[in-house]
Order: structure tokens, then sequence, then C-alpha cells
């Protein structure tokens, strides 16, 4: 990941389509974006210290959740409106899109041909990407479920 | 002095607003949750309640008096905005602010209410959305915008199948492919066309399921958890199925 910093902020942009899909109330939309944006730069940060991105992927999915639990039972709101929104830029387009081009390769490859490295990359890229989705999700369910509740 | 309510009417108030949060994207802990407080809100003792990815129900006690039913409760949309009036309307309920007859019509007000925000509007933020993602996975300018296009394009062709009834398999392949179809056509502009093609179908992405499943998994709601997990991979199956079509065509 050799993006500049300033690349961070397009988190917000990426987060607040999938806000507006939600029907997230408006009041609540900027919430979604500083998280989005604090999330994804967290992720960046473990990366540069030599994390690796599953695990900074966990660090971050947990610190949106939390957050987001936090602020929203302040408010008394359900704590999804925003960590949903916000945790959606850091899915792993690029290896699922990357894995399912080497499926396809090996689809079209010729019968005589050796699949062998077509196949790595697909399970490679392909197991990447689930980890770092499984990583997200219960790095944002956790927090959202387990916090204690304000009593009401 | 607190109003004494038919077991009945209590029972399909609670059920509605069961429904409605299953159906709107809450995960089964946060359903059942509600339907229990509903219920007792408005004078139940014992409430005991059943989710399945289709289904909902309960069963509630007063006294020697029992009542039960059932709702079927097909997938519908995302609409964190009406969980968010349904979370205030559960404590209006419990602070006694609200009759009977009051949380009804307010319910109903709730289950009509329309979205915040037009179709035409959700349809090119959700194109610059993925704009933003070809941004993040290091693409160029030109990236941005054909992938912003490719994901406008195909976000109106999946409101379009949604708006249909439409099975999610079925508009996610075919949303897919038209998105990158769109991006792949004009990827001479670019020099990172790979990122705009992986970026141009994050759209179709299940993110509520898959965090709801891992919601319900952690909460020992095995069954759920696994139902939501299951309906995420078939989209995923779909969006990779119109991606290959689409990547035979582009002859990539």
């Amino acid at each position: 990941m050799s993006t500049p910093w300033l690349i961070e902020l397009m988190a917000a942009p990426a987060a607040l389509g999938f806000a507006l899909l939600f029907n997230v109330p408006p009041k609540a939309l900027w919430m979604c974006g500083i998280l989005a944006v604090s999330g994804h730069a967290v992720r960046k940060l473990v990366l540069t210290m030599d994390g690796d991105i599953v695990f900074g992927t966990l660090l971050a999915a947990l610190l949106i959740g939390i957050v987001a639990e936090l602020w929203a039972d302040r408010h008394n709101q359900p704590g999804v409106i925003y960590a949903i929104s916000a945790a959606i830029p850091m899915i792993p387009g690029k290896s699922m899109y990357q894995s399912v081009q080497a499926l396809l390769g090996i689809a079209t490859m010729s019968a005589e041909a050796d699949g062998t490295a077509l196949l790595v990359a697909a399970g490679v890229h392909g197991v990447k990407a689930i980890m770092i989705v499984l990583a997200l999700a219960f790095g944002i369910a956790a927090p959202l479920l387990l916090l204690p509740k304000r009593s009401k | 002095m607190k109003a004494i309510y038919a077991l009945t009417d209590i029972l399909t108030l609670a059920l509605k607003a069961g429904l409605l949060a299953h159906q709107s994207g809450a995960g089964t802990h946060r359903t059942s949750l509600i339907i229990q407080r509903t219920a007792k809100a408005l004078g139940a003792v014992q409430v005991e309640v059943i989710i399945s990815s289709t289904n909902i129900g309960a069963t509630i006690e007063r006294a020697h008096e029992r009542e039960t039913g059932f709702r079927k409760a097909p997938h519908m949309g995302v609409n964190f905005s009406l969980l968010t009036a349904l979370d205030d309307w559960l404590l209006a309920l419990e602070k006694d602010q609200l009759n009977a007859d009051d949380a009804q019509l307010a319910l109903d007000k709730i289950a009509q209410a329309k979205g915040h925000y037009p179709r035409s509007v959700v349809t090119l933020f959700v194109g610059l959305s993925c704009g933003a993602f070809a941004a993040l996975f290091g693409g160029d300018t030109a990236a941005i915008l054909i992938t912003t296009l490719g994901a406008s394009v195909g976000m109106a062709v999946r409101f379009q199948l949604v708006l249909h009834h439409f099975k999610p398999f079925v508009f996610a392949s075919v949303a897919s492919f038209v998105a990158l179809l769109c991006t792949g056509l004009l990827r001479d502009f670019t020099s990172t066309p790979d990122t705009a093609m992986a970026s141009s179908v994050l759209f179709l992405i299940p993110g509520v399921p898959l965090i709801n499943g891992a919601s319900d998994l952690l909460n020992a709601n095995y069954l759920n958890g696994i139902v939501r997990f299951t309906m995420s991979a078939v989209i995923i199956l779909g969006i990779a199925i119109g991606i290959s079509l689409a990547l035979r065509i582009l002859g990539i």
C-alpha cells in the first residue's frame, strides 16, 4: 500500500454512498464519514508499522465498532447505523477481483496448459479476501453486541 | 392507572414492530429484544420469541391467558432510518407516553415513511462511492471517473431489477455484468484498468448480511448466522459470475 495519506480521505465518500443506500438518517451521515476515514487510516497505520492487513482490519473494525456503539448509546440509537457504512471502505475489493480473474484464467486455459500458478493466485487472493472480510465483520459486530448498554 | 390491553392487540403490535426491524436490517438479537420489550411495555408478563430468516413468531402470556402468533418475514431493503425511528418509538412506549392506539398509528407512520434520499441521488452517490474505492486502491483520476460512471449505470440496473422483484442472485450477476462492461469498455483512458474494474462492482457487496451474520454467530444464533453468511456467499457468487462473463466479452 503505497498510496499517499491524503487518499485516506476518500474513505468518506466510499462510505457515504452506502450510507445513502442504507437510508441512514441525514443527521448521522457526518459521523459515518469520520468513522470511515479513521478506521481506514488506522489500518494504514498498522500497515506502515509492519503489521499485516488482516490484523490491521480487525483492529480498525474494532475501533469503528466501539466508537459507533458508545456514540449511538449516548443518543439512544442503534450502533449499526454508524458502524456498517463506516466498515465498507475496508472491503478487499481488489483481492476479490484478482481471485475471480485467476479463476477465469483457469476456466479459459487450453487443455494442456499448466494452471498451477493461476490456481495458487486464485487461492491466495481468495483466502486473503475471506480473512479480511471475516476480520471486518466480526470486528464490527463484537463491540455492538458485547459492550454493556446504558440502562434506559 | 395503566390501561389493560387485550393480549391479541399486544401481540399484533409486538409482531409488527419485530417484522419492521427484521426486514430493515436488524440482527436476530435486536429483533428479538424489540418484540419482547414491546410486549412487556404493553402488559405481557412472559414473552417467548422465535426468529428464523423468513419467519418471526412469539407467544405472550399474562396470568392465565396465552396468545401465539407468527408472521412471514420476506427479506426487504436495509433501512437504518426506520431502525432509528423504531428505537425512539419503543422508548416512548416504555415511558408510557403512548397508549396502544397511538402506538399503532405511530408504527404505521414509521412503516410508511419514505426514504430520505431520492433514487437518482442514491444511484449517483453509490457510483461516486465506487469511484472513491478506485482511489483507495491506488487508481488514477481517469480510473475514478470511469468507475463512477460504470458503477452508477450498474446501480441503476440493480434498482430496476429490485423493483421487479428479482432475486439477489439475479440482480447481483446482471448488475455486476453491466457495471464491469461499462467500465471495461472505457479502460483505455486509464493506466490502472484493473483497479477501475475491481472497484466498479463493489456496490453489490452484501455488507449488512455479512456483519449481521457475524453478530448472530457471536450471539449464539448459529442457524440465522449461517443463513446470513450463505446469503452473502450467493450474492458474491452472482457478482463473480457477472464479472467473469463481462471479462470474457471484453477479451481480457
